[in-house]
């Protein structure tokens, strides 16, 4: 899981693949101290347009890229959902609010990335993920908070003087091995990792960057800042979830060649950031709001997530949901998550669930389904065939109908 | 100096390296569009940039667009003079009875079978079920159903990307040449091209004919034409389409 990506493709085999005879010395970062979200000042006005050369080229190349993702098969093309992302994105977008553009692409992943132009996509497994709208905005807000501290470029540009000073430096001590037999290649190596280093490290500050630009933006305009640290201990918890139902360990998540800052420190700093910028009228969580504009969707997301296989982190997911309360669709994919996992005992359980999930008067007909099925195996004959009539009568139009209706007949 | 043969032999070399490349491969019963045909341009997809000291290739908007200008322009007298009806396709929603999406759709179906060819037949891991076919690639049904709706006889596809040396860049490709005097040679690529364009015969679906065209050098100054310029780009129209060869079959029989 790579949450939150930067748009620029700075991927770490391009970077270390594609350095080539390079050497650089003293660019290394120091540990990196929070950033405050008071220090956060938008960079771009509205309607920014490019006027340095190189940004006008990054600008010509990301209107191509968006014309692809606007065209793309993978996009959920829901009006009134998009255009719900679309004023959470205006709400917090700051000076830049009119010229934030959102896509939404039907990725199970939690993930989410911003164009140097002002488009950003987002992915359907980040909405599953959110349990308000307060939590969207942070994620929103983040994005766009690469847009308004001109990340893309800024990035860019670290790039390009940093390959420059490894190449000019590396060839600067071949120039003078071959001329007076002084060997640096040692030192060049160790100048050379130093280089690399630094480029990781300042990606991981422009995320910081971002994280503090956010927060400060979803505060200002009334949401309540913890949303964006609980995220954060959302995604943390979500990973060793994952991992502990597999038996694994962990991925920490944090190396010196990460593009992102290692999720805990993330938290730890949101956590403060979020403590300065509390304040009263900055407590807007907006749930019925969000939940009314996400609509059927839930049930497409969580569908597609329990089809993952990772039944640790959508047990997870759901019950995380479900802290605001069970209800008979969070029940039915409890249920679902046993059912396709399938070990000893996961019947029993999927049972229980599918059990719990008909007394809420928003199961989906499906659960009579596998509610019906499950009695059939556990020898309740009547009582089993009584729940797949019910399954047939709410969902007449079903493509499984004539099976269950041979079922019925046996 | 000790030395001395072996250095000009390796700068000689270095600076012989530079080079202007072009492999073409056509299905074995592809004749060369003569006469009276009609061939649609396929939106260009031109990108023109400046290579940094570092080796990144920086893009650069004033260039691409007229670099893209001047390529559709020398298509198009090129085709003409092969006797062929040209429309250029500048944008996805320039023809009448076709959807934007539709164009899409067929662009990025080329773009995957134009990848798959390159692996296949450029890039050495060649296909035991292609063997010795020649071109044997499709864009099916959906070419078809475009070439119906268009009334045009082929499609072309052309991809070019060029690049300039920035004056960093310059400076330490001759610092890596002058080494090798010092014996450091530490050769440095400068700018250069990479172009690849693809002929559907729209009757068919099929892709007919493809070529692939490379210039670099390591050589400090040396430039294979600038797409930047008119004749520039031109030149790089011509090397990509000006001799195209026919199929292995049509060979033979001549």
């Amino acid at each position: 899981m790579n949450p939150w990506h930067e748009a620029l493709p700075l991927t770490r085999r391009a970077l270390l693949g594609g350095l080539g005879c390079t050497c650089c010395a003293g660019l290394v970062g120091t540990a990196e101290a929070r950033i405050r979200p008071a220090d956060m000042k938008p960079l771009v006005g509205a309607g920014h347009r490019p006027t340095d050369k190189d940004e006008q080229g990054l600008w010509q190349q990301y209107q191509r890229v968006e014309e692809e993702i606007a065209g793309s098969n993978l996009l959920i093309r829901d009006p009134a959902l998009t255009a719900y992302l679309g004023t959470v994105a205006e709400r917090t977008g700051g000076p830049a609010a009119k010229d934030l553009r959102v896509y939404l692409a039907h990725i199970p992943e939690f993930n989410a990335f911003m164009a140097p132009t002002g488009f950003m996509v987002v992915f359907s497994g980040l909405l599953l993920r959110m349990r308000d709208e307060a939590q969207l905005a942070g994620v929103i807000a983040h994005e766009a908070g690469h847009f308004l501290r001109r990340h893309q470029i800024r990035q860019w540009r670290d790039l390009k003087r940093k390959t420059a000073a490894m190449n000019f430096l590396g060839m600067a001590a071949g120039l003078g091995y071959g001329a007076t037999g002084i060997y640096a290649g040692d030192l060049v190596r160790l100048a050379q990792l130093g280089g690399i280093l630094s480029i990781f490290s300042y990606s991981r500050e422009l995320e910081a960057e971002a994280d503090a630009m956010g927060l400060r933006q979803i505060a200002e305009t009334g949401y309540d800042p913890n949303a964006m640290p609980e995220t954060w201990q959302q995604l943390i918890a979500e990973v060793e979830a994952s991992a502990a139902m597999r038996k694994k360990r962990p991925k920490r998540g944090y190396s010196l060649l990460a593009t992102h800052p290692a999720p805990e420190q993330r938290m730890v700093d949101l956590r403060a950031s979020a403590r300065e910028l509390a304040a009263p009228g900055r407590t807007e969580r907006a749930r019925e709001r969000y939940l009314a504009a996400l609509g059927g969707h839930r049930k497409t997301f969580l569908d597609d997530q329990v089809k993952l296989n990772d039944p640790g982190a959508s047990l997870y997911i759901i019950r995380t949901l479900a802290k605001d309360g069970w209800n008979g669709l969070l029940r039915y994919y409890e249920g679902e998550v046993w059912r396709l996992r399938g070990q000893k005992g996961d019947d029993a359980l999927a049972g229980r669930s599918y059990a719990a999930a008909i007394a809420y008067p928003d199961a989906p007909p499906e659960v009579w389904r596998a509610h019906g099925y499950q009695l059939l195996k556990e020898g309740r004959r009547d009582e089993g065939q009584a729940a797949l009539r019910r399954y047939l009568s709410l969902a007449p139009q079903a493509p499984d109908a004539a099976m269950i209706r041979h079922t019925l007949g046996q | 100096m000790r030395r001395g043969p072996l250095v000009s032999l390796v700068t000689s070399s270095l600076v012989l390296s530079a080079c202007v490349q072009t492999r073409q491969v056509a299905d074995v019963e592809f004749e060369p569009p003569q006469g009276d045909y009609s061939l649609i341009v396929m939106r260009p997809d031109v990108s023109v940039g400046l290579l940094t000291a570092g080796g990144l290739v920086e893009p650069r908007a004033d260039w691409t667009e007229r670099a893209r200008a001047n390529l559709l322009k020398a298509l198009a007298e090129q085709q003409a003079g092969r006797g062929g009806k040209t429309r250029i396709l500048e944008n996805r929603s320039g023809i009448q009875g076709v959807s934007a999406d539709q164009v899409a759709e067929l662009e990025r179906l080329h773009a995957a079978v134009g990848a798959s060819i390159a692996i296949h037949k450029y890039m050495g891991a060649t296909l035991p079920t292609k063997r010795r076919r020649g071109l044997d690639w499709t864009l099916g049904e959906d070419a078809v159903a475009f070439g119906k709706a268009t009334g045009m006889d082929y499609a072309l596809f052309l991809h070019a990307e060029d690049s300039f040396a920035s004056s960093g860049r310059v400076a330490l490709q001759v610092l890596g040449i002058a080494g090798c005097f010092i014996g450091f040679c530490a050769p440095q690529g400068g700018g250069g091209q990479s172009a690849y364009t693809s002929l559907v015969d729209l009757r068919t679906g099929e892709v007919v004919w493809f070529n692939v065209l490379q210039t670099s050098s390591l050589a400090p100054g040396v430039q294979f034409g600038d797409i930047r310029t008119p004749e520039g780009a031109a030149q790089m129209v011509e090397r990509l389409l000006g001799r195209m060869k026919a199929g292995r079959n049509i060979r033979a029989r001549q």
